[in-house]
């Protein structure tokens, strides 16, 4: 059970990130397997403010931030300044919460990928506008509550997916990544990392503040959440194969829901629709991964 | 070489010279040909680019920020709801302090649809940090052009280049297009005082907190002056290789005007006529043209204009619920003196009508007429509505 | 040009571009819970009568470290070869494995270890205390005597141990079956005891009469010559010839005297002794009946060992005692009483009476007593309470005023009477007389509970007792609960191999067979290890705050209280629950709370 992890660090400490921070571990293992030649895009995101105040900064690559839906616009402006100026070393990355990425972000991310335009789109997510004030997002899961879906009014509405959204541009790399299986995570920013064109990595970021889930199972939690499919782990290359990483133990979505706070109001009822659900959305993945149940 | 050029391609030849690195622009009317000779450009080599067909705007602008900030020479083009799309981030550029130039092209906001001549779009995003020229023809323009690029990469600030819809734009006039080895000892390669460096990591554009954000507001408020000593220094700069120049402002025929009218854009092409007329007819009529705007050259203003017994400006844009732009910065500029004239507002060619001579004359009868303006401004050539049929 | 350059240098630019780094934020003064890299204790080496560090065993096997394993087991277990073969493992019994999927085979890893030792010729002596002037006397050569023996020389002491037999071993040599425990194993584990400096002398019975010579010789007598005299039926016919006692007759089979047996015999209890004798009896040619006056599960005998007479045809008869034994034609009339069950004692033990049916009779060509063993002279009974007796665990400390102290182990003093039990009792005497001579006698019961494993009723570790690095452990025992067992996998239990139920009629060969490095490794590989960390880094990965800092340190990094938020997810991660989260101790740094650990 050992892993292989690079020794080298590319985050200092000191960041402002709350205790258990899944965003915060993400990016550390992302950045161990990038190294020093790449260029960061930030947009408005709870990153924005990990990075540091002025005059600090948490990472020891260059990070670009930028106005909230212009991640893919901007990274593209970066590349087109590198390949003119004849550095083909530099990787570019947009480095992106889901409300970046899912909403207000996913023009500018649709045309970079439908040009092809040549870098690496990570969005961290942590499934509500965190930064703000953990509000409902498109990426916010079915049965949440979140500051602008209280009370009764808990999100009704499933969570959009954007991988498939990204497939459909035929992209030539997307994948989901989880900071609880972190070997898996790193292999697939690897691979992203030697490929050319557009690429995508969807990395399950657990929140502890936004989901009412005390620190020390930050981890955890995101382990839970590819244990119970509802957060399956795998790739899509040129937008046609798919590939399952993982089949997981099948655990009941109940295990996953009963932890966390957001989730309390959801009564027996509505979790058996939300494991239909589940059930659902595995079967279909499976479809297209050209295997069965 | 003189050439008979489309006021877009003037431009175009302009960003050619300027060895621009990477363009990115969104198609919008009246620009969309500034687009598409660049567009040409870049597929046959003339101009070694790289051109990103963004998706908006919005995009296009966030791209720049991008491009500049990795340390290369960007250029974009842009009109009207574009214009206005890119708002947010025409804050973001300046802050960033980014010599991105831009060429504006003056049209109308909409709703309704209106895609003529309407100077309200850049006139609205006067308070983004972004240096604002306008011009007259399409020789102005092609200079100003290249004059951008050097003014923004001095004081890095982003620069505007203003031109009106239709009638600069689309309008063939002949065109002296400077040599390739003059542009280059005008304008050097580009040297960015910083840009993304992964050997000296830095972030651009953090969280900066109260204790820090005035003082860098300030330094942009310290660099839009030095434009105010700058600006003409790169004219003669210019002058002294092409022999033309413009000034920030150009004062016609005002040193014993009575009156004088305070114009901009191709308006006061018509206003040069006028004024030529008046004169013969014994009228002391005098002219100034506004071409700097962003800075306003309030000190210039005052000398030129505090001596005249009226003044009129006149305004192709509206602030409602205010006035006209122009007319407001004058009287800005001038209330502190100890004794001005008072400052007649017009507001004529709204939404592409044409400014005719007969305009003007108006405007100079009805100030010479009245002793102090009747209203703040006055609306020139409103027809009549009516309201039932919705027809005028 | 030049002009250019002074335009340039007029305004330097004041944005927002950030080269400092955030190491001056110290986010440990966020902190309000700390997490800590704290060793615990696992339940199996607190079952393990000897106090084995169990779970360390495992992570050094796992590892191919196969003798620095061996030797961990030697700390507090002269004996593996021994145990990991006879031994009823208690541990396995406890392990949080089985809630998983299946207990650990500690036995068979433990057995691998020390048969590798012996194939490999390992030699190792253990560290020990500077040399003491005590001597101590040692009578019975024994597990209990040898272990005695053993740890006191670890201590620094020089013993002699007094045996009668001609052969050292007690109950190893003479009572436990070849086909349980082969005698090279034996020798083996002996010599190396022997190696440590300590005399064993054969041959020599030991009278009353040596204990009051000794006074003049030794500082302290450990007396553990067990129970050699076998406890009377106390029926009629219970002298007839052919009525033999259980524990002899295993005796007479290792002195060679090769005594073969047919027809159908009779063994009569329900102890180790018991089974031990039937199955002795069926690789002779005989067919046996276990009488017992209780139900099979109230059985005293190892479950294991009960499982397998079975399977060899061993035919037990529950709730029967006997009544009367009459000769008649060559063969014993055994009669038999049968009993009921009227209730269970504290230990869920049957407690019964005669049924008051018709007595059954049964013809045997033999009758074994194995209903128990008593001490041979009286002078080996342990006193009872009084003054100047300690009653420990596993042994009995006596001490007047003048004399040696005197200390009885093993089965002397053991409930169980196992092997396992007889280490235990020589440690706990070792350690009691080491302290008593330092310190005295009213020092031993509390600084015996400083060197215990875990907390509660648990076994002594020697390893604890010297100052080695066990010492530092928390006694917290770790629950199933507190293991993240998100990180294993089900896997199988190893299978140890054995003698084909045909094959181990015919012969005394061993019957559990060796497994292989491989397996062993594997199986190692299961262990939780319980409390302890085996280097997974899953708190160096997981760290959202680059907090945990590798280093040369034995522990292999550090924590950095500078920047440690307390969030916990390295205690959660940490697979083996080897990292504790407390609450913050305000009053600890004045200057605040940063700092290393």
């Amino acid at each position: 059970m050992q892993l292989e992890v690079p020794e080298r660090e590319y985050m200092y400490p000191g960041h402002v990130a709350c205790p258990g921070c899944g965003a915060a571990i993400a990016m550390r293992l992302f950045m161990k397997v990038m190294g020093e030649k790449t260029i960061i895009v930030l947009p408005a995101c709870c990153w924005s403010i990990i990075a540091g105040a002025y005059p600090q900064s948490t990472l020891q690559v260059p990070i670009i931030h930028s106005a909230f839906e212009t991640g893919g616009a901007v990274a593209s402006g970066v590349r087109a300044a590198l390949d003119i100026k004849g550095d083909t070393e530099t990787t570019v990355v947009t480095w992106a919460g889901d409300g970046g990425t899912f909403d207000i972000g996913f023009q500018a991310l649709s045309g970079a990928v439908e040009r092809n335009e040549d870098f690496i789109y990570v969005c961290y997510d942590n499934e509500a506008y965190m930064n703000t004030g953990i509000q409902r997002s498109s990426s916010t899961p079915y049965g949440a509550w979140t500051t602008t879906t209280p009370g009764q009014e808990w999100k009704k509405m499933r969570k959009k997916n954007i991988v498939e959204a990204l497939v459909a541009h035929r992209i030539p790399y997307a994948a989901t990544a989880n900071i609880a299986f972190p070997e898996d995570m790193m292999r697939k920013v690897q691979k992203a990392k030697e490929i050319k064109g557009a690429r995508f990595l969807h990395v399950f970021a657990s929140c502890p503040t936004g989901w009412r889930i005390p620190s020390e199972i930050s981890v955890k939690i995101a382990r839970m959440a590819v244990q119970t499919n509802i957060f399956p782990l795998y790739e899509v290359e040129g937008g046609v194969k798919y590939t399952i990483n993982h089949t997981p133990k099948e655990y009941p979505v109940r295990e996953y829901f009963k932890l966390q706070g957001r989730f309390k109001h959801l009564t027996d009822s509505d979790l058996a629709q939300i494991q239909e659900m589940v059930n659902e959305d595995w079967e279909l993945l499976l479809r297209k991964a050209g295997k069965h149940s | 070489m003189k050439k008979v050029l489309e006021g877009s391609q003037a431009v175009a030849e302009a960003v050619r010279l300027a060895k621009v690195s990477v363009i990115s622009a969104y198609p919008i009317t009246p620009q969309t040909h500034i687009v598409e000779f660049l567009s040409e450009y870049c597929s046959d080599g003339r101009l070694s680019a790289r051109f990103l067909r963004v998706e908006s705007e919005h995009s296009a602008l966030a791209a720049l920020i991008g491009a500049a900030s990795s340390g290369v020479r960007t250029f974009t083009a842009t009109s009207s709801q574009g214009l206005a799309l890119m708002h947010e981030l025409l804050h973001w550029t300046s802050g960033a302090r980014l010599p991105v130039v831009m060429v504006e092209v003056n049209r109308a906001l909409a709703p309704g649809w209106n895609i003529w001549t309407d100077q309200t779009d850049s006139l609205a995003q006067r308070d983004t940090g972004w240096i604002q020229l306008y011009c007259e023809n399409s020789q102005e323009t092609l200079d100003t052009t290249l004059q951008a690029f050097r003014l923004a990469e001095l004081v890095n600030l982003p620069v505007m280049v203003v031109l009106d819809a239709f009638y600069l734009s689309h309008t063939y006039e002949p065109v002296d297009i400077p040599e390739q080895e003059l542009v280059d000892l005008f304008l050097p390669p580009y040297d960015p005082k910083f840009q993304v460096d992964t050997k000296n990591p830095c972030a651009f554009g953090s969280l900066v907190l109260p204790n820090a954000y005035m003082e860098m507001r300030h330094n942009i408020a310290m660099a839009m002056e030095e434009v105010l000593s700058r600006f003409p220094e790169i004219e003669e700069e210019f002058a002294g290789i092409f022999g033309r120049r413009y000034g920030p402002v150009e004062p016609i025929a005002c040193d014993d005007a009575e009156i004088i009218l305070v114009t901009s854009g191709t308006v006061t092409s018509t206003s040069r006529q006028v004024i030529q007329d008046l004169r013969a007819r014994g009228e002391k009529v005098g002219l100034l043209k506004v071409k700097l705007f962003r800075p306003f050259p309030s000190e210039m203003f005052r000398r030129i204009l505090g001596p005249a017994k009226k003044v009129a400006v006149i305004d192709r844009n509206f602030s409602f619920g205010a006035s006209g732009i122009f007319a407001q910065e004058v009287r800005a500029a001038l209330c502190n003196l100890p004794s001005h004239p008072p400052i007649f507002g017009y507001i004529a060619g709204i939404g592409g009508r044409d400014v005719t001579t007969d305009t003007l004359e108006e405007i100079y009868w009805q100030t010479k007429k009245d002793e102090v303006p009747g209203k703040e401004s006055i609306w020139i050539g409103l027809q009549e509505v009516d309201h039932a049929t919705g027809s005028s | 040009m030049t002009e250019k350059k002074k335009i340039i240098e007029a305004i330097p630019l004041l944005v927002p571009h950030s080269y400092l780094t955030t190491e001056s934020n110290k986010t440990g003064s966020w902190r309000f819970l700390k997490p800590r890299y704290e060793e615990k204790t696992s339940p199996c080496s607190t079952a393990c009568p000897a106090g084995e560090d169990i779970g360390r065993i495992e992570m050094l096997t796992t590892r191919g470290l196969f003798k620095e394993a061996w030797e961990t087991i030697l700390r507090e277990n002269p004996f593996p070869g021994v145990c990991g073969r006879v031994c009823y493992h208690p541990c396995e019994k406890i392990c949080n494995r089985e809630e998983f999927d299946k207990a650990i085979a500690i036995h068979s890893i433990e057995r691998f270890l020390a048969d590798n030792a012996i194939r490999n010729n390992f030699k190792h002596l253990l560290e020990r205390n500077p040399a003491r002037e005590q001597k101590i006397a040692i009578i019975g050569a024994g597990p209990s005597g040898l272990a005695a023996a053993y740890f006191l020389t670890l201590l620094g002491y020089t013993c002699d141990v007094f045996e009668a037999m001609p052969e050292p071993g007690g109950i190893l040599r003479w009572g436990i079956p070849l086909y349980r425990l082969p005698p090279s194993v034996l020798q083996n584990e002996i010599t190396r005891i022997e190696d440590h400096g300590v005399r064993i002398h054969t041959g020599k019975q030991i009278s009353r009469h040596f204990l009051e010579e000794a006074r003049n010789h030794y500082d302290a007598i450990f007396i553990g010559c067990g129970h050699s005299r076998a406890v009377r039926l106390n029926i009629p016919g219970e002298d007839i010839d052919g009525v033999e006692d259980g524990l002899k007759f295993l005796l007479s089979i290792r002195q060679n005297k090769n005594p073969s047996s047919n027809g159908t015999v009779a063994v009569i209890g329900g102890g180790n002794t018991a089974i031990d004798v039937a199955r002795s009896i069926v690789r002779l040619g005989g067919k046996v009946i276990i009488i017992y006056r209780r139900r099979r599960q109230d059985m005293p005998a190892f479950e294991q060992d009960v499982r397998m007479a079975l399977e060899e045809g061993v035919e037990i008869k529950e709730l029967l005692t006997p009544a009367k034994i009459i000769y008649d034609n060559e063969e014993l009339v055994l009669t038999l009483r049968q009993m009921k069950v009227v209730g269970e004692d504290i230990q869920g033990r049957a407690l019964v009476e005669p049924d008051g049916k018709t007595p059954e009779e049964i013809r045997v060509k033999r009758i074994f007593k194995a209903i128990g063993e008593e001490t041979a002279e009286p002078w080996h009974s342990p006193p009872e309470k009084g003054e100047g007796i300690l009653s420990m665990n596993n042994s009995v400390l006596a001490y007047r005023h003048q004399g040696p102290a005197l200390v009885f182990g093993g089965d002397l003093t053991n409930e169980t009477k196992s092997v396992v039990h007889a280490v235990a009792s020589g440690k706990e005497a070792a350690i009691a007389l080491d302290i008593f001579f330092r310190e005295g006698f009213d020092a031993i019961r509390s600084t015996l509970k400083t060197c215990k494993v875990g907390d509660g009723p648990s076994p002594l570790s020697m390893e604890i007792y010297m100052g080695g690095a066990r010492r530092s452990r928390s006694p917290h025992v770790v629950t199933y609960e507190e293991i993240n067992t998100d990180y294993f996998q089900l896997t199988a239990r190893v299978s140890q191999p054995r003698l084909l139920r045909e094959e181990r009629l015919r012969t005394f060969e061993e019957v559990d067979l060796k497994i292989s490095a491989h397996l062993a490794t594997r199986e190692a590989g299961r262990c939780f290890n319980c409390g302890l960390c085996s280097q997974c880094e899953n708190c160096f990965i997981f760290c959202p705050d680059i907090a945990v800092i590798r280093d040369n340190s034995s522990q292999g990094r550090h924590i950095n209280y500078d920047y440690c938020k307390g969030c916990g997810v390295c205690v959660v991660e940490c697979p083996r629950n080897a990292m504790v989260l407390e609450e913050e101790n305000y009053e600890e740094s004045p200057g605040g709370k940063s700092g290393s650990s």
